[in-house]
């Protein structure tokens, strides 16, 4: 595809008056060389129907089996080369963007029938015919999306008709007109304005034209644009989110240049040195971003140095930031603020998941621990001492806390309970008792009754070879605990979860809850929770992401 | 009836209404033309009471909804992907609007409109 881009094109400033199959085909690859560069920006704005931030990807594997067809054509005539790529496209149509703009190729490619050449005026016939066909697919057209972009292309590019323009002329129409639509999609469609973007689609379709445009143009493809914005609307915050490998360092440089300044120019030196590229322009002042590998961290400053007088430099480290960053959004919980003389409860805890859905329920404090990690009681104690009320409930949720928690009682003032939950099960079964409000010791029962209704089931790993409870395991094994006690062990997850669940006696319950490890994948998950369904049709089943370290899975059955 | 419970009480959530959610969610979706009768007994029925759940079937089997939508798709799309798209679609919408977990969406296609013959 390099090579394809190194050939020659058309001369920027002779009149494109007709186009031909080649030319076609010229345009097509360069409509998706562009999508490809763009994306990841299309990906990032998909919010409608389904926010599951494929639409860059769907469009650009719909056109890439469109270019195909037509790749190593050296058909002239350009009516051909159209049916062919709609029918490629048809054929690679992916996702629901992905039919649209096979349908708008559809159309177009109709328009053009029999025809050796396009010329403005028939581009202009063809753009209208896509947009006629795309409405025709769908009983409730819905506006703000790629077919409105498409309709408000073929609008526009009727102002070119009989003023003896270009082609060259018809797509600059044809882009403005594009981007526009696209500004004003959110008004149109309100989950668009409610999540602040513009839509998916239609922006892809701008830049397949604009693609086309800077193909006309000599522009290059395969770097995404810079545009010079306000300095306040740079959002640097953002930017720190598209970290690529060896992008170690965020330089930032204020400065002025001493003439104007060559912005292609400028963007493409900058594009030699790293990634991220935003300059932003306020007063005769500008500002310039871009993320760069460690050795590279000073280029761009030599650089600007060159072409005006720098006034402020920043460097930062990016892959530190990044690694605070995560850690800080990570390991946020929200607590139940504690009210004084509410009763407040403390869990341990052995995963971030887990611990997020003890916060859920009303737990005051955390403590991380669990198998082969247990928290000291000094710990223990730190989580509730400067909580503003003395009636503390403390759950361990593993037998081999149980004894630190218990001996928080004698450190403290307070007024300590230890309910004995030896499981992550039996810890939240207990927390549904807790009424915050409520007499001490009766939820103290409570919680304590609460513990037995409950059945625990882990399953992990073994890391030694042994035999218990008549039960013989070999290392590497995947072994099933049931309230604690090895009751099974086997060759593979699955089979060791559905044993598990009949010596627990599933049947006679109604709910399954797992918790999945930090230590399975989600495919191997969801496979397992499938496999559960289809033998327990009638249970209700819930699947949480408890982030335990160890156990593969934590299940409770009610 | 679907039941969910919360504190104060229980919802309930007829099949009917996750079918009307389903309906409208169907005919937005590029590609689909129309919803089909299942069978003829319906397709009757439906001439003299204009129905919205036209075209969709709802369970609830295993603890999950499951949808079956019978569709008339447009000549000239990629048959597959649309009713990729319908199914995708329609299974966000009820997750969305209900918090039920969805679990089988069947796509029927049950016949083609050609209103553009090539």
């Amino acid at each position: 595809m390099n090579e394809e881009l190194q050939k020659p094109h058309q001369p920027t400033d002779t009149p494109l008056d007709v186009l031909d199959g080649q030319g076609l085909r010229d345009l097509v690859e360069a409509a998706m060389v562009w999508l490809k560069t763009n994306q990841q920006t299309v990906n990032a704005l998909n919010v409608f129907p389904v926010p599951d931030g494929d639409t860059g990807t769907n469009m650009l594997l719909t056109m890439q089996a469109a270019y195909q067809e037509i790749a190593n054509s050296t058909e002239k005539n350009i009516g051909k080369i159209a049916h062919a790529i709609a029918q490629g496209a048809l054929m690679g149509a992916r996702g629901n963007s992905g039919v649209i703009l096979s349908q708008l190729w559809r159309g177009f490619a109709r328009a053009l029938d029999n025809l050796d050449t396009m010329d403005t005026e028939t581009f202009v016939k063809a753009l209208n015919e896509a947009k006629n066909t795309a409405y025709k697919g769908v009983v409730r057209p819905v506006e703000g999306t790629i077919l409105t972009v498409a309709k408000d292309i073929a609008a526009a590019s009727e102002q070119v008709l009989g003023n003896a323009h270009d082609l060259k002329t018809a797509l600059e129409v044809v882009v403005k007109a594009a981007d526009e639509s696209v500004k004003f999609t959110p008004e149109l469609l309100p989950v668009l304005k409610q999540a602040g973007v513009v839509d998916a689609g239609g922006k892809g379709l701008f830049f397949l034209f604009e693609g086309m445009l800077r193909r006309l143009d000599d522009l290059p493809l395969e770097n995404p644009v810079t545009s010079v914005q306000p300095l306040s609307a740079m959002n640097l915050a953002e930017t720190m989110e598209t970290i690529e490998p060896g992008q170690d360092y965020e330089v930032v440089v204020d400065f002025q240049p001493s003439q104007s300044l060559d912005l292609e120019k400028f963007y493409n030196d900058l594009s030699q040195m790293g990634t991220s590229i935003q300059v932003g322009e306020g007063d005769g002042m500008y500002r310039m971003h871009i993320h760069v590998p460690t050795e590279n961290r000073y280029a761009p400053i030599d650089y600007t140095m060159k072409i005006g007088t720098i006034t402020k430099v920043s460097i930062e480290n990016l892959i530190a930031q990044m690694e605070q960053i995560e850690s800080r959004q990570e390991t946020q919980i929200n607590f139940n603020p504690v009210e004084p003389g509410q009763i407040a409860v403390v869990a341990v805890s052995p995963g971030l998941g887990i611990s997020k859905i003890f916060a859920s329920l009303g737990v005051a404090a955390i403590v991380s621990g669990g198998q082969t990690m247990n928290p000291s009681t000094e710990e223990i104690l730190h989580a509730f001492e400067n909580l503003p009320t003395d009636k503390i409930i403390i759950l361990p949720n593993n037998k081999n806390i149980i004894m630190a928690s218990q001996a928080t009682e004698s450190m403290t003032v307070k007024n300590v309970r230890v309910v004995p939950s030896t499981s992550v099960p039996q810890g939240l079964s207990a927390m549904l008792r807790l009424n915050p409000e409520g007499d001490f010791d009766k939820i103290v029962l409570e919680m304590n009754e609460a513990l037995t209704e409950v059945e625990t089931g882990e399953i992990t790993v073994a890391t030694r070879s042994v035999e218990i409870n008549g039960v013989h395991v070999n290392e590497g094994e995947v072994i099933a605990l049931h309230n604690g006690k090895l009751v099974d062990s086997t060759d593979t997850l699955e089979k060791a979860c559905l044993n598990l669940l009949e010596k627990a006696g599933t049947e006679e319950r109604e709910r399954i809850t797992l918790f999945y490890g930090n230590n399975i994948t989600k495919n191997q998950v969801n496979e397992i929770v499938n496999s559960i369904r289809s033998k327990y049709p009638n249970h209700e089943i819930e699947l949480h992401e408890g982030g335990q370290p160890h156990y593969q899975f934590i299940l409770a059955i009610e | 009836m679907r039941e969910k419970s919360n504190p104060i009480g229980n919802i309930y959530i007829s099949p009917r209404a996750i079918a009307t959610i389903a309906y409208y969610s169907a005919l937005e979706t590029y590609g689909l033309v129309g919803l089909a009768a299942k069978n003829l007994a319906a397709d009757l029925a439906n001439v003299l009471v204009k129905d919205p759940n036209l075209g969709v079937d709802v369970d609830f089997k295993g603890g999950s909804v499951n949808v079956d939508l019978y569709i008339i798709v447009e000549y000239g799309t990629r048959i597959t992907s649309v009713a990729a798209s319908v199914a995708a679609s329609v299974r966000y919408q009820i997750e969305k609007a209900t918090g039920l977990p969805v679990g089988d969406v069947n796509v029927h296609v049950r016949g083609l409109r050609i209103s553009n013959p090539d």
